[in-house]
């Protein structure tokens, strides 16, 4: 049943989202919700990509520099917007500079993880939808490798 | 399935009964003529031994069955309470409490390292020397009970059926009754006082339903039933092709049924009785419920007493509650920029709202705080018990005395300050009372006296444990001190008792020259000691030779709130728990003076080495000016200054977590949303020192 799924095209939804001319997505079952950048908390020595700390209707939230993850380098005074995710009860916002809604697309759309070398395991593959290219990124991932990564 | 649903309500209430029921132990054990207690022992066993058998877990059902036996040819007075069986009791109670255990951890109550059947067949044993006592099954007893008390109030039911007979209801009956099946009016009485009723219900019909019965009606609702609204009766209309005699079997059979009504109906007939006089059911209904009282008076009198003690409580998940103190700050926070943004325009009618409001929301904050609180008896209810165990394992006579159990606190605390507490006990039995003759030789009472008190102080909760033992020997102390390098024979004797008692705190420290199974593997004091402090408390000692020795812990009402000291770096807003500072003042440069590449700062003749917050956090900093401000802060017996910019001052803080992604800064023990809704990060001072 499992192998049934797997083959057969489905579709999803990814919001999309812009860091340094690049174009990637989540997977919406991730998202919690959008936000204007507020003011930023940081918090001395700790992990580089984790640019600080806000405060999001009374809960504690780590901001991650997503660039900074994926190993490029955006300016920070770019972000404008922070996608607040949560995964594996940890919540956390990732810094964009602008958000583009949501797309549908069909897992037939999605080319293979070989293009992109680059990102790893991070990134699920590359979305085709015309002439866009969209790097459709794991949340999961990037979310147990930023906390796993003291262990 | 329906097990899965109903075991948490099971584990909570059989623990909550296995505790009542050591504490009537301990009281029967004092008093073992105690008739009262020995009935609510009994009564309570009774209803372990329903829930245990409801919930298929037929080796606990088994043993709480022979203890309740042995119980109940006490109280009918064809047994004496010897020494002996009360120790059984306080076993099976013990491995009642293991049952439990097991049974939430593995879902089983079947204990492979201890022997359940030695002790069920100890009782057996015990019940073999009385007449009554044999080895009937539970089922086989209660429904002795119940045909036994079934004459008492039979006639009173006889005329009415309390459901409404609707035209629908007798049309299902009628097309049944052509497949053979007959109607049945069925009047279920639970036994008073049954836990987990909705679940004993469901047996019923699941009962009826396994006989291919099929229930057309119930009164109340069913609705009602699974939400346990009802009293002791449920009345049923069903249709079964069973004869009455098999049904009352059957349903008889069903744990905690009392006694069951059974009567074959024509629902036409009683439909056009309804119609005729409609108002006397009411009165019926409403005489039923004394009517069902139970046989004994003993009994009664003892459910009387339940009664009263039953609050109305509402089990919370403690998530939920933080949730609620979340949006409280939220509300609060709100509040303040509306009245920031309303002081623009001043504009008077306003004024008296927004005060109250903030009355309100102030209220509200009270609430959600004390929502979190529980009596400290949820951790000094066990005690009493294991103080008797130890006790007599040492062959010491103890009266314990408990005083302030009401005192609340933290929820948070409940789980973590017993072991301390208890680690405190141990000692007292252990290493403070003398034996009986060493105290005669004394002249001291020959029964020594064990005081666990709790009770609050300002913004403290204070528990004190106190013997009149033969208190802390100062010699041994320093000696051992010596010997263990921790300090230098002249320093020993210069100082005062205080602080040669605050070496037993240190690790790895323990005076008791024999090593005994109850304490002194050296492990104690340490351990209490980290234990409070993780908490934000203190912990003090006080001692007199051949008086006693009483320490005392002390811990903030909550942790959830703390007072703390704001300071500021760079535009950044820190805050440092009041609980850990000594004092703050301001020095200027020429004060620091370097001592072995470390800075420090000569105070009242004490030397106190100094960080610079910037330095320590490695965030840019500019140069440094004239004047600087320190906050000393104290750790046990050490004291470091910590360099900022300013002081802003005091302030109640929420803590907050920081969340997993922060598991590796060591520096910040969380974070605190201030009034204005920015965020102070919490120093976390013990792993700041250089």
């Amino acid at each position: 049943m499992e192998v049934n799924e797997k083959e057969a095209v489905k579709e999803f939804e990814a919001l999309s989202f812009s860091i340094g001319d690049q174009e990637m997505a989540f997977d919406v079952d991730y998202v919690e919700q959008v936000i204007d950048k507020p003011e930023i908390t940081p918090v001395p020595k700790s992990k580089p990509m984790i640019k600080g700390i806000i405060n999001l209707r009374g809960r504690i939230v780590p901001i991650i520099d997503l660039a900074d993850v994926l190993g490029s380098y955006v300016d920070e005074s770019k972000y404008e917007s922070i996608v607040v995710v949560k995964y594996n009860d940890i919540e956390a916002g990732f810094l964009v500079e602008s958000v583009n809604g949501v797309l549908r697309a069909s897992t037939s759309e999605v080319e293979g993880i070989g293009s992109l070398e680059k990102y790893g395991e991070k990134s699920k593959g590359l979305i085709k939808k015309g002439n866009r290219l969209v790097v459709y990124l794991e949340v999961s991932r990037i979310i147990d490798e930023i906390a796993g990564e003291e262990l | 399935m329906m097990r899965d649903e109903y075991l948490g309500v099971f584990i909570d209430e059989s623990r909550e009964a296995i505790q009542r029921m050591n504490d009537i132990l301990l009281e029967v054990e004092q008093d073992p003529e105690n008739m009262e207690a020995i009935n609510e022992l009994f009564r309570i066993l009774h209803t372990l031994k329903g829930m245990a058998g409801t919930m298929e877990f037929n080796t606990m059902m088994t043993l709480c069955h022979r203890m309740e036996n042995v119980l109940d040819e006490i109280r009918n007075g064809r047994m004496k309470l010897t020494e002996d069986i009360i120790d059984k009791l306080f076993k099976g109670a013990d491995i009642l409490d293991q049952m439990l255990n097991m049974i939430a951890e593995e879902g089983t109550d079947e204990l492979t390292d201890v022997d359940v059947e030695g002790l069920i067949g100890h009782f057996e044993s015990i019940l073999g020397q009385s007449p009554g006592g044999g080895k009937a099954s539970g089922k086989e007893e209660k429904r002795e009970e119940s045909v036994e008390e079934e004459g008492e109030s039979k006639e009173e039911e006889e005329e009415s059926l309390p459901i409404e007979v609707t035209d629908e209801l007798i049309h299902v009956a009628k097309e049944a009754e052509k497949k053979g099946f007959k109607t049945y009016y069925i009047k279920v009485f639970l036994k008073e006082g049954t836990q987990l009723k909705a679940a004993r219900m469901y047996l019923v019909f699941h009962k009826i339903e396994d006989m291919g019965g099929e229930i057309l009606r119930t009164n109340p609702s069913v609705e009602d039933i699974e939400d346990e609204k009802f009293d002791w009766d449920v009345d049923l209309i069903v249709v079964a092709k069973q004869d009455t005699e098999k049904l009352l079997k059957a349903l008889s059979s069903v744990s905690d049924v009392d006694r069951v009504i059974i009567k074959e109906v024509s629902l036409e007939e009683v439909k056009k009785q309804q119609e005729k006089k409609e108002e006397k059911p009411k009165e019926i209904e409403t005489k039923k419920a004394p009517s069902s009282s139970p046989a004994s008076p003993a009994t009664s009198k003892d459910h009387d007493k339940k009664k009263k003690k039953i609050t109305q409580t509402v089990r919370v998940d403690i998530e939920k509650l933080d949730t609620l103190m979340n949006l409280m700050g939220e509300l609060v926070i709100a509040r303040s920029r509306i009245v920031e943004t309303l002081k623009k325009y001043n504009i008077k009618e306003i004024d008296e709202s927004l005060a109250q409001l903030s009355r309100i929301t102030l209220d509200l904050q009270n609430i959600v705080m004390k929502i979190r609180m529980v009596p400290i008896a949820y951790v000094f209810n066990r005690f009493p018990r294991m103080v008797r165990d130890l006790a007599k394992q040492m062959n010491k006579e103890v009266n314990f005395i408990i005083k302030g159990e009401d005192t609340e606190l933290d929820r948070t605390f409940v789980e973590e300050i017993g072991d301390p507490i208890l680690h405190l006990l141990r000692n007292a039995i252990d290493h403070g009372i003398e034996s009986k003759e060493e105290r005669i030789a004394k002249g001291k009472p020959p029964v020594g006296t064990i005081v666990l008190s709790a009770r609050h102080e300002g913004n403290n909760v204070v528990i004190e444990v106190s013997d009149d033992g033969r208190g802390l020997d100062r010699e041994k102390i320093a000696r051992k001190a010596i010997e263990r390098g921790l300090i230098d024979e002249t320093r020993a004797a210069t100082l005062p008792d205080e602080e040669i008692f605050q070496l037993i705190f240190l690790p790895g420290f323990s005076t008791k020259d024999q090593v005994t199974e109850v304490s002194g593997r050296g492990v104690g004091m340490d351990v209490v000691k980290n234990v409070v402090e993780s908490l934000k408390g203190s912990v003090s000692i006080e001692s007199q030779k051949d008086k006693g020795t009483r320490v005392t812990i002390r811990l903030p009402l909550t942790l959830a709130i703390i007072q703390a000291l704001l300071v500021k770096v760079n535009d950044l807003v820190y805050a440092i728990p009041i609980a850990s500072i000594d004092s703050t003042l301001k020095i200027t440069k020429d004060d620091i003076q370097v001592v072995q590449d470390q800075e420090v700062v000569v105070i009242r003749q004490e030397v106190i080495p100094i960080i610079k917050l910037w330095e320590t956090l490695q965030i840019p900093h500019d140069e440094e000016s004239e004047s600087m401000n320190v906050v000393i802060i104290r750790i046990g017996n050490k004291k470091y200054g910590v360099v900022v910019d300013t002081l802003i001052g005091q302030d109640d803080i929420v803590i907050k977590s920081l969340g997993k992604l922060f598991r590796d800064v060591k520096e910040f023990s969380g974070g605190a949303v201030l009034g204005d809704g920015s965020i102070a990060l919490i120093l976390d001072v013990t792993n700041l020192a250089v």
